[in-house]
């Protein structure tokens, strides 16, 4: 084993084709050279989840889709022979993709026969992304004449509950199996190849992370083995101030702290799972993201360090797809438990607020929720609360948006809450909630959503996020 | 899982005190399923366990029973009977901690809760088996593998809920405290252990409580459980006791101390070696006892001491452990807890 040990994870988002896995197995290879440990962890290829959720959907409508499953073994072949420089291991490739892609046939066929889709067999035929993506990874580090092995999430030790679809790592025994399997081939200097998002349960049954997983699976195995860094490899060059399709000027975050970089992938910064950070938190293991097109720009190092240097406010994001849901009644005042009770009656029913806020004068209790879930909310609050006198009114506002505001620096800095509603009213926008939650991380608060772009590019300006002069 | 001195130990103070549990605390544990190393014996209904001890002492295996099966794993008779508790008293294996760990994970991954004293398993995984149970929703209880029938870890446990524990020191193992409690009284280190061996202090391969390993299994369970570390028996540093002279310990007796294989907690670090105790420390016991010092931050320096493990005293454990676990059954249910 080398020195330092890197877990190395390629986004679906970066790989396209089969140059882009060439590339990152060039990355790899010359990170070994340089005598370091690597664990490498891979996505499926670029849409190829959305391909098999679709072809998921067709099968169950009835549908022919062996169009559609012939076209996704083409695209990997095709990547295989453009990765994969040696012959030999090609045809191993190849032959792995084959039976994988007959294996998937053969499970959507079942499902059309069935007309019926688990949770659970969703879960197995999501995972055929990276089953399919991880060996061609392997095989294209072979062909730079290293030492590979390549195997699931679940094979490499990563147990987890029975929730499909989002299942959670039983940690403890992930621990176990994981330092089980990949510490004697690392130290054998083979590189293990593991296919991220995927974990096993308990009776070995294959159950996926959660959209975004595959970072999940990069942090887990860091924090396990005690990596020294962890690179998130992706189609964009690191964080960002903010949107640049909303913000022209925006500009990549050199530094930024574990707490911070969750507040943005909380608020949908880059589409990276909510959880992903905490085993890096945990053991204190920076995190990398960096372009996979572009190596040599540095990107975004996420540490457990807090640099306020920089100013008080590092990004400003805006959060989209989500309403409003108000619930009113003056002989609510006074009356203990009636939030908990609406918490509860959401809770219940898997739906998630975002922000919640009431006056103190407790007539009024607004929350943010999913807008997909919004009317759900609704009824479910006005069956359950209206009619018992608690409550007068119950509605929902749809055409809303949540403007976040992130920055370590806020904390203990007066006058910050003050210069983004300025900035915010200088343009005329009302804003219709706020929260700040107690750590002073982050400020979220709602406008109207034509308002959203307009407010992001105010506070852009405001705090001079992108460092011009 | 297991029938040997303990196993036993438990089958006899069942059919002894059975009946007293019952009337007295509503607790009437059955043995549905017995195994040993060469094969099992189980009856949904119950076991006569009279008979079985009976088979096991004339030829040594429970399958010789009338509802006995030759060749029958501890594993597929956990696949075949229906228990709630699963009382796993295999010996130590501090190398993989089979067969133990495998009955124990099995138990729990299908929901049955389990009751141990075999230390090997724990030593070695007892993070992910605790996250296990937590999971199923099942209970593990172990409060025999450390202070035999002296509920010290409970006593721990208590403790910590409420102040804060800064320290933990101990002498967990009474095989090595009888030699070197006969050292200070002029034995030589290799006298000192016959001894041990002739009055069935010391097993006939000591090396486990020699080389301080028992020790410090006994170390990781406390850690986990009484401080919420994750430890394993990797985390701990260990020396025997191997190195102690004669003269060693009696010239530290002539300073009014006494070596004693401590194990201790300080800093989140866990450690075994030989070393002086003061004389007049509580935690200085003599003979096969054990003693073990929580150091608190408000209520000072606490100390249990007790007789180590022998067959009844961990017997007594798993009755005590069994009890709870059914306090927790009865409890889900919706019980009086």
């Amino acid at each position: 084993m080398g020195l330092r040990l890197l877990v190395m994870k390629f986004g679906g988002s970066c790989l396209t084709d089969g140059d882009s896995i060439l590339r990152a197995a060039e990355l790899v290879r010359d990170a070994f050279n340089r005598g370091d440990g690597i664990v490498a962890v891979v996505s499926a290829m670029k849409g190829v989840t959305d391909r098999l959720l679709n072809m998921v959907e067709g099968s169950l409508r009835g549908e022919d889709v062996r169009e559609e499953i012939e076209s996704l073994r083409a695209d990997h072949v095709e990547a295989t022979r453009r990765a994969v420089g040696d012959v030999e291991v090609r045809g191993e490739v190849e032959r792995i993709v084959t039976t994988t892609i007959s294996e998937l046939e053969r499970v959507l066929t079942a499902i059309g026969y069935l007309e019926e889709v688990t949770p659970r067999s969703r879960d197995y035929i999501l995972s055929f992304g990276e089953r399919l993506s991880t060996p061609i990874l392997w095989g294209a580090i072979r062909s730079q004449g290293l030492k590979a092995s390549w195997m699931t999430g679940g094979e490499a030790g990563i147990v987890t509950d029975s929730n499909f679809g989002e299942a959670r790592p039983l940690m403890e025994n992930t621990r176990l199996r994981v330092e089980a399997k990949l510490k004697p081939l690392l130290e054998k200097g083979i590189i293990p190849v593991v296919t991220g998002f995927i974990g096993e349960d308990l009776d070995r049954v294959v159950t996926t992370l959660g959209r975004g997983g595959s970072d999940y699976t990069a942090t887990l195995i860091g924090e396990v083995l005690g990596a020294d860094e962890i690179y998130l490899w992706t189609d964009v060059e690191g964080l960002m101030t903010a949107d640049p399709r909303i913000v022209p000027e925006a500009r990549i975050i050199e530094e930024i702290s574990f707490e911070e970089a969750v507040e943005m992938a909380v608020f949908g910064a880059k589409r990276m799972h909510p959880r992903a950070l905490v085993p890096a938190m945990r053991a204190g293991i920076p995190v990398v993201i960096k372009s996979l097109r572009r190596p040599e720009v540095r990107g975004t190092r996420i540490t457990g360090e807090v640099k306020i240097g920089e100013g008080v406010v590092k990004a400003v994001t805006l959060v989209r797809g989500v309403g409003l849901l108000n619930v009113q009644g003056l002989r609510m005042i006074g009356m203990p438990g009636v939030a908990g009770r609406v918490c509860q009656l959401l809770g219940r029913k898997g739906i998630n607020i975002f922000m919640i806020s009431q006056s103190v004068s407790e007539a009024n209790i607004s929350l943010m929720i999913s807008k997909d879930r919004l009317y759900q909310a609704e009824s479910l609050i006005e069956n359950a609360l209206l009619g018992t006198g608690l409550i007068s009114d119950v509605y929902v506002e749809e055409d809303v948006c949540v403007v976040a505001v992130v920055g370590a620096g806020m904390r203990g800095t007066p006058g910050v809450a003050a210069r983004v509603f300025k900035a915010v009213a200088s343009r005329g926008i009302n804003v219709r909630m706020i929260a700040q939650g107690s750590s002073e991380l982050n400020i979220s608060f709602v406008v109207k959503e034509e308002d959203g772009e307009e407010a992001v590019r105010a506070i852009h300006q405001e705090f001079n996020l992108s460092g011009k002069t | 899982m297991g029938f040997g001195v303990v196993g036993r130990a438990l089958a006899r103070l069942l059919l002894e005190e059975g009946e007293r549990l019952a009337k007295r605390r509503g607790f009437r544990p059955i043995v549905v399923g017995v195994a040993d190393s060469l094969g099992a014996a189980y009856d949904e209904g119950g076991l006569d366990m009279l008979e079985v001890l009976g088979a096991k002492e004339r030829y040594g295996t429970v399958s010789k029973s009338s509802s006995g099966v030759r060749g029958m794993t501890g594993l597929e008779l956990l696949g075949t009977v229906y228990a709630d508790v699963v009382v796993e008293v295999t010996p130590t294996n501090l190398g993989d901690g089979e067969p133990g760990l495998t009955h124990i994970r099995e138990a729990l991954k299908s929901g049955m809760s389990v009751v141990t004293s075999n230390k090997g398993p724990l030593a070695l995984a007892m993070p992910a088996l605790m996250e296990l149970a937590r999971h199923r929703g099942a209970v593990l209880r172990f409060s025999g593998t450390v202070g035999g029938g002296t509920p010290v870890l409970d006593y721990g446990r208590r403790l910590s809920a409420g102040d804060y524990i800064e320290g933990v020191e101990g002498i967990l193992n009474g095989t090595t405290n009888y030699i070197l409690t006969r050292m200070t009284e002029g034995l030589e280190f290799q006298e000192a252990l016959r001894e041990a061996q002739e009055r069935g202090y010391a097993e006939r391969d000591p090396s486990m409580d020699l080389e301080g390993l028992d020790s410090a299994c006994k170390l990781v369970i406390m850690a986990n459980y009484v401080l919420g570390l994750k430890a394993t028996l990797r985390d701990v540093e260990v020396k025997g006791i191997g190195g102690v002279t004669r003269e060693e310990v009696a010239e530290a007796y002539h300073r009014d101390y006494a070596v004693k294989l401590v194990a201790s907690i300080r800093e989140d670090k866990l450690k075994v070696e030989p070393r002086e105790v003061p004389r007049r420390s509580p935690l200085c016991v003599w003979g096969v006892l054990n003693a073990v010092t929580f150091k608190c931050r408000r209520l000072g320096e606490q100390t249990v001491v007790g007789r180590g493990a022998g067959g009844v005293e961990t017997a007594l454990s798993i009755i005590r452990d069994l009890a709870e676990v059914k306090r927790n059954l009865s409890g889900s249910l919706g019980g009086w807890a």
